[in-house]
């Protein structure tokens, strides 16, 4: 009786957690003028309004660009220091791990405050997007580094003594015995990376310059003034493109998702 | 192979040169995009502010004067907090049985559940603020269907109030009160609490006395969280506040984009996090004094 209690508490709570987004894409396929939810009438009208709308456009595309340059970098970088983290920190290991996870525990809109600043300091200001992708290379970093580090733990020293003995170098050991036994702690940390970058607000709204605005961006700006059920069809696309970049890692690179 | 894997293992305490190379991105990355930036906005909060110009020559304390002389900005201060620790509470409270159930429960409902709890995390923040706006709306989905069932005359209002703002945050931000919680919980051994039980505590008594304290680091890391996350929140508060209620990081961020005010704004930005952290350090204080008593 008490478990049955708990359960249905729980389901509950799990519909709490699901409501926004199944209003969101419900309304997207409202075919009035105005968002309501129940929709009046079903239509696929404003995702025919949103396909030909440019400012959207260019918005997801400018997403998914500082998505994958953010990853790439990311991923390069965090993966680097998940190695020495594990392999070679020694007694520095509590600090170089406080240190990678710092972005994480700053304020995320103190930080983004800062590196506006720290741009405009040293005269790159926010013409390009350098500021903005530093910006999402730092928030995602931690979440490399986690990853990573999780199936470093994991991995078994002697496999690359092994190797060692049997005349691989540095490079090659590298390459052909870590990196595949810590593949799903680099592709969860990668996805992370994607998905974190892809939705990333505060860092891009400060740091955006003209006509770099990310989708979450231009989303916050047409909604401040705009009820049309347009965004809602946007926001059903960019839920559909994150489930499609998760479901792709899972099928066709084999994710293990680590949990922290 | 033993002697080889001596001969090549790293000193465990020694810091080797060559390995440097690995960590040196990252600590560039870090010294010169996050510390340096940090200390510059240090120093732009105590410049003056400019006319014409973000800020102006010399340096001045005159921007945290304005602050405490000013009721407005303390309220408001005041304010973000409470909102902060409504969310805390409220998701601390909420997210307990569900942490509980994800923990204890059978397995195939946790890995269910896992990913029910994990699946909002997917979706951005400004989405799920947006659903809010839909369902906390004067003419939305709630205020809507309790109307035509003609339970309510008006509309309620349920936005562009504190009450919409915290409604959102705590579901923008309950995963992270549940994942540590049920971390936590999954390492209380449950035969603690049979053994407490046995010696003739009540149910009641030995979650509070036995299992309680042991969940502890997890409670703190969750509200920790929370707490910190809740504050600077920009998107939530912004979308369902609108301009009626501005907590703190709106008016930060708005003083920075709409009027430019750099030191103004860089100062409000130091005085909030480091309420905030204060309020985290003696919170951890707190709840670590707590924990002792508990034990003894």
């Amino acid at each position: 009786m008490r478990s049955r209690v708990l359960a249905a508490y729980c389901i509950l709570i799990y519909l709490f957690l699901a409501a926004p987004i199944i209003i969101v894409v419900g309304a997207s396929f409202n075919a009035g003028n105005f968002l309501t939810f129940p929709p009046q009438g079903l239509s696929l009208r404003w995702y025919v309004v949103f396909f030909h709308n440019d400012v959207f456009m260019r918005a997801i595309r400018t997403s998914l660009w500082v998505a994958a340059v953010t990853t790439c970098v990311s991923l390069v970088v965090g993966t680097m220091a998940a190695l020495f983290y594990v392999q070679h920190a020694g007694r520095w290991k509590e600090t170089v791990r406080v240190a990678m996870l710092a972005p994480l525990l700053l304020p995320e809109v103190l930080t983004a405050i800062a590196l506006l600043f720290f741009v405009y300091a040293i005269g790159i200001g926010t013409r390009s997007m350098f500021g903005m992708v530093v910006g999402h290379v730092l928030m995602t970093l931690p979440f490399v580094f986690i990853n990573v580090a999780a199936s470093l733990e994991s991995f078994d020293p002697d496999w690359d003594m092994a190797a060692r003995s049997l005349g691989a170098g540095r490079w090659t050991r590298f390459r052909r015995i870590m990196l595949p036994l810590i593949k799903p702690g680099v592709i969860g940390g990668a996805l992370f990376a994607f998905i974190i970058s892809f939705d990333l607000f505060t860092i891009s709204f400060l740091l955006k310059g003209i006509g770099t605005s990310t989708l979450p961006i231009q989303l916050f700006d047409y909604l401040r003034t705009n009820f049309t059920p347009e965004a809602a069809a946007v926001s059903t696309l960019s839920v559909l493109l994150t489930l499609g970049v998760v479901i792709v890692s899972d099928k066709v690179l084999g994710l293990k998702l680590h949990r922290f | 192979m033993s002697a080889a894997s001596a001969a090549v293992a790293p000193a465990p305490s020694r810091l080797r040169l060559g390995p440097l190379v690995l960590i040196a991105p990252a600590a560039i990355l870090l010294a010169v995009f996050l510390v340096i930036p940090y200390l510059n906005i240090l120093l732009m909060s105590f410049r003056a502010p400019g006319q014409g110009t973000p800020y102006g020559e010399g340096f001045t304390i005159a921007n945290y004067l304005r602050f405490f002389s000013d009721g407005f900005y303390i309220r408001q201060v005041a304010n973000t907090l409470w909102i902060g620790f409504l969310c805390t509470a409220i998701c601390l409270v909420v997210g307990f049985p569900v942490a509980w159930q994800l923990a204890r429960g059978s397995p195939r409902f946790r890995a269910i559940g896992y990913g029910l709890v994990l699946s909002p995390l997917l979706v951005g923040i400004v989405i799920r603020s947006y659903g809010w706006t839909i369902l906390l709306g004067n003419n939305g989905l709630i205020n809507r269907t309790l109307t035509n069932i003609g339970l309510i005359e008006g509309p309620l209002p349920l936005m562009y109030n504190a009450l919409g703002i915290v409604i959102a945050l705590v579901h923008v931000f309950l995963p992270f009160m549940i994942l540590p919680l049920m971390a936590a919980i999954q390492g209380v051994d449950p035969s603690l609490e049979t053994a407490a039980r046995s010696l003739g505590a009540s149910r009641l008594t030995a979650f509070r006395r036995v299992t309680l304290p042991l969940c502890m680091p997890g409670i703190q890391a969750g509200c920790i969280l929370v707490f910190v996350l809740s504050l600077s929140a920009y998107v939530t508060p912004s979308l369902i506040g609108g301009l009626r209620v501005k907590t703190m990081a709106v008016t930060v961020v708005d003083a920075l984009i709409d009027t430019f005010q750099w030191p103004w704004g860089s100062a409000l930005a130091l005085i909030l996090s480091v309420t905030g952290a204060l309020i985290v350090v003696l919170f951890a204080r707190l709840t670590r004094m707590k924990w002792k008593v508990a034990r003894t």
